[in-house]
């Protein structure tokens, strides 16, 4: 067993050298540019609070590999190194990394450049890297002397020197540079466009609550800008430090416990117990810092933060699930994204613990100290806003779709009840005409049939002569005639259907000797009469022409139509005796025309027309179409 | 010269009725009375008369065959139709198969004879609705002729239009004339050219459509 394992861990610490190297060359450069500044890898210390560098010859000098750190307040380092190249003509240039606590440089016994060191209303943190200038009077050719006085940092307790490098500015400047990026502007950016993104989302949260993912991740972009200005502060004043601390731990958590619960709603594993135990987790750090203050830092930064990573791990596996179950590339995306936060994250706290683990396996990387979870943790951000971006973006298109789904629709059910509304219109005016055809049908069977059984009656009883039995007939005829003039004007247009009927009694009215005259006045549109309306029309006119040829006695008959505004009048006009005893077959025929005119809303006028006689019919309500 | 006649009427009513007119007037000549539309076709081209008197309903043939054969072959000859109710369809039918006049079956005898004297004059009465049926055949017909050149002569003119649209309107004759500042005379004389032309106008189309069907 021991074997293997051990050859496990061998070919883990390959993979994780050759990382590093990649990691190294990334955030260090070309190491070419680097390779003739002097890099100094031993020196000695002495822990003394001294003010100025202590003696060389005092005993108390140990040999130390850089980086070292001491737990002790103050410690003094001398560093030793060779100035082989020309040292007049260059800006010669100290480069350190970081140097956590504060402190002080001196080259040749002679002061060369300083940073705050922590005192008791100042608490330095000084994470960026240094570049301080070599006075040309200071350095020398050959051996000089550096000392270091370095102050205790924070967390972990110490003072302690980095791995410095000694050379002109444009061997250091580079190294110098790509180190501000890492541990400077890059935090800095992180802590402004979080708070932007946060802000955003947050809104976007606020205004729409039951997007519980937007709002986790609002939660989690404001918490890493909080927790990043770890990075940005190099000092900070004592009163404010708690707070500030306390809020580190609270964001450094609350991020790590959001990222769960947000991992977890992805792969759809949201319980009450779990989020409820998380948050507990997630607050008890913070809550200890501020009630046991600085003394539980140690305490909340080491075991509290290391239960932390388990937590990341169950991130990192629901994330691996969520990809499981729905096979996306976003979730896909984001489980790596996780998972390399939780490794930069474990890689952090090794780091800042002075893991001797990490130190054994990766020495070099791990001298440089350089804290990866800010940077995973942007990347991670990236893809969860991208992911969002995008199902926000999914989300609207599903609208659109929809809009447009409803939108087609409501076009197609438009489209119906046209449709609808079609049928029945024409199924009214199918309607209108079979119960006009039926009035007809009625009327002739009222009219023509009683008539024909009457007539036949007659005759059969030998009550008929000749001329009457002629006479009845051809009013038989002349009723036909009638309904189909009126049933034949498709256009329903009653001007047709009167002229048809003029033009048939035109030459009835000559062989009698009567000259007709026709008059139509009527404007050019379309009059549009029922043809059952037309029907009754007609047959009064035919009743009084009938009356003019039979019984008047005259020679001219004045035939008129005129249509002004919605009144239609028809008038029939002769030159004979006038008017004709009530009971006569005349004064029948009149009676008839009056009940027909009443049935039709009209109002009929028989009078003397000196000489002759005058039918005038009033029908209101005709309008032309 | 009198106007020879030919009837062609399947009831013996009837046909002794228009034999009676025919004979009973001076200046027409009775030429045949036959009751089949074969009897008919035989004694027109034997015979061509000036006017033919045709019931439509004949018992071997359609009185409309017996005018188109007339109008194509004996174009001399004027076609009278006899119809029960002077309705549109079967005049229409008729007046686009050559007839240029129609008469009502009821028509008294004198009647019968200044029909067909009016006719042989030269003049055709039109009713409101088979003008208006008639300036519909023209104005819609949609199909056009084959060839743009010989439509010409089947189109109405100007006047022949307006004579067709005022008696569509309803006006008589004579107000149509005095509308149009022309005689009666004139009115009727316009109205058998347009029976012509609209004879002419169907059966170019019926070729249309012939050809179009591959028929011919």
């Amino acid at each position: 067993m021991k074997p293997r394992r051990w050859a496990c861990s061998e070919r883990l610490a390959h993979a994780a050298r050759a990382l590093a190297a990649c990691l190294l060359l990334l955030a260090l450069g070309p190491r070419d540019a680097g390779a003739a500044a002097i890099e100094p890898s031993q020196a000695r210390v002495i822990t003394a609070a001294d003010a100025v560098p202590p003696a060389d010859d005092d005993p108390r000098w140990k040999a130390v590999a850089l980086p070292d750190a001491q737990p002790a307040d103050f410690v003094w380092y001398r560093i030793e190194f060779e100035v082989t190249k020309p040292v007049a003509g260059a800006a010669w240039m100290v480069y350190l990394p970081y140097l956590y606590g504060g402190g002080s440089l001196w080259l040749n016994g002679e002061p060369a450049g300083a940073v705050p060191e922590s005192t008791s209303t100042l608490r330095v943190r000084w994470e960026r890297p240094l570049l301080l200038p070599l006075a040309p009077t200071q350095l020398r050719a050959g051996r000089n002397v550096l000392h270091l006085r370095a102050a205790s940092a924070h967390l972990p307790a110490g003072a302690g020197a980095p791995r410095l490098a000694i050379g002109t500015q444009e061997e250091l400047q580079p190294q110098f540079d790509r180190r501000l990026l890492m541990v400077r502007t890059v935090p800095l950016v992180t802590v402004l466009a979080g708070s932007v993104a946060a802000l955003l989302v947050l809104f976007i949260w606020w205004r729409r609550r039951q997007e519980i993912l937007y709002g986790l991740f609002g939660l989690a972009a404001l918490l890493w800008a909080l927790r990043t200005t770890t990075f940005v502060f190099d000092a900070m004043p004592m009163q404010w430090w708690p707070l500030w601390r306390m809020l580190y731990h609270a964001s450094t958590g609350g991020f790590v416990i959001v990222m769960a619960l947000f991992a977890l709603s992805l792969a759809g594993g949201m319980r009450r117990g779990i989020a409820v135990a998380l948050a507990c987790y997630g607050l008890l750090g913070p809550v200890t810092y501020l009630f046991a203050g600085d003394r539980a830092d140690t305490l909340v930064g080491r075991y509290w933060s290391a239960g932390l990573i388990p937590i990341g791990l169950s991130v990192a596996v629901l994330s691996f699930v969520a990809v499981w179950r729905q096979r996306t590339l976003g979730t896909a995306m984001i489980a790596l994204a996780v998972t390399l936060a939780f490794a930069a994250g474990v890689h952090d706290y090794l780091v800042a613990w002075r893991s001797p683990w990490l130190e054994s396996l990766l020495p070099r990387w791990s001298d440089h100290r350089l804290f990866l979870l800010h940077h995973a943790a942007n990347l991670l951000l990236i893809v969860m806003g991208a992911q969002l971006t995008s199902r926000f973006v999914r989300t609207l298109h599903g609208l659109e779709e929809a809009n447009r789904t409803l939108e087609a629709r409501v076009a197609e059910r438009e489209h119906e009840l046209a449709g609808n509304y079609q049928r029945i219109t024409t199924l009214q005016r199918e309607q209108a005409v079979t119960q006009e055809r039926q009035r007809i049908m009625q009327d002739l069977h009222d009219g023509l049939g009683s008539q024909l059984f009457t007539s036949l009656s007659r005759a059969e009883r030998g009550a008929l002569d000749n001329a009457a039995m002629a006479e009845s007939l051809r009013h038989s005829i002349d009723e036909m005639r009638l309904a189909i003039e009126a049933l034949a004007s498709d256009e329903r247009d009653f001007r047709t259907a009167f002229g048809n009927f003029c033009f048939r009694w035109e030459p009835r009215l000559r062989e009698a000797g009567i000259v007709p005259t026709w008059s139509i006045d009527v404007p050019d549109a379309v009059l549009a009469v029922p043809p059952h309306d037309a029907l009754q029309l007609l047959r009064i006119a035919q009743e009084a022409l009938t009356n003019v040829l039979k019984h008047a006695q005259a020679g001219r008959v004045r035939v008129s139509l005129q249509h002004d505004g919605d009144r239609l009048v028809l008038e029939v006009r002769d030159d004979g005796r006038g008017q004709v005893a009530p009971r006569s077959a005349a004064g029948r025929g009149q009676a008839n025309m009056q009940s027909r005119a009443r049935r039709l809303g009209a109002e009929l006028d028989i009078g003397d027309a000196a000489p002759g006689l005058r039918v005038r019919l009033v029908m209101p309500g005709t309008a032309s179409a | 010269m009198s106007t020879s006649v030919l009837i062609v009427e399947d009831e013996p009513e009837f046909l002794r009725r228009f034999s009676e007119a025919v004979l009973a007037d001076g200046g027409l000549r009775l030429i045949g009375a036959v009751s089949t539309g074969a009897a008919g076709l035989a004694l027109l081209d034997a015979q061509p008369p000036d006017v033919m008197l045709v019931d439509l309903g004949l018992p071997d043939m359609d009185g409309v065959a017996l005018i188109r054969h007339a109008a194509r072959h004996q174009p001399a000859c004027d076609a009278l139709v006899v119809t029960m109710f002077a309705d549109d369809s079967h005049v229409m039918a008729s007046l686009e198969a050559g007839a240029t006049g129609y008469l009502l079956k009821d028509a008294s005898i004198e009647r019968i004879a200044a029909a067909v004297h009016e006719l042989h004059a030269g003049g055709s009465p039109i009713s409101p609705s088979i003008a208006r049926r008639v300036l519909a055949r023209f104005r819609v017909a949609p199909l056009p002729p084959p060839q743009p050149a010989p439509p010409q002569p089947s189109l109405l003119s100007e006047r022949e239009t307006e004579i067709l649209r005022l008696v569509a309107k309803g006006f008589s004759f004579d107000t149509v004339g005095e509308l149009l500042r022309i005689s009666p005379h004139t009115v009727v004389t316009h109205v058998k050219k347009i029976y012509r032309k609209l004879a002419v106008h169907s059966r170019g189309e019926a070729v249309y459509e012939a050809s179009q069907m591959g028929l011919l």
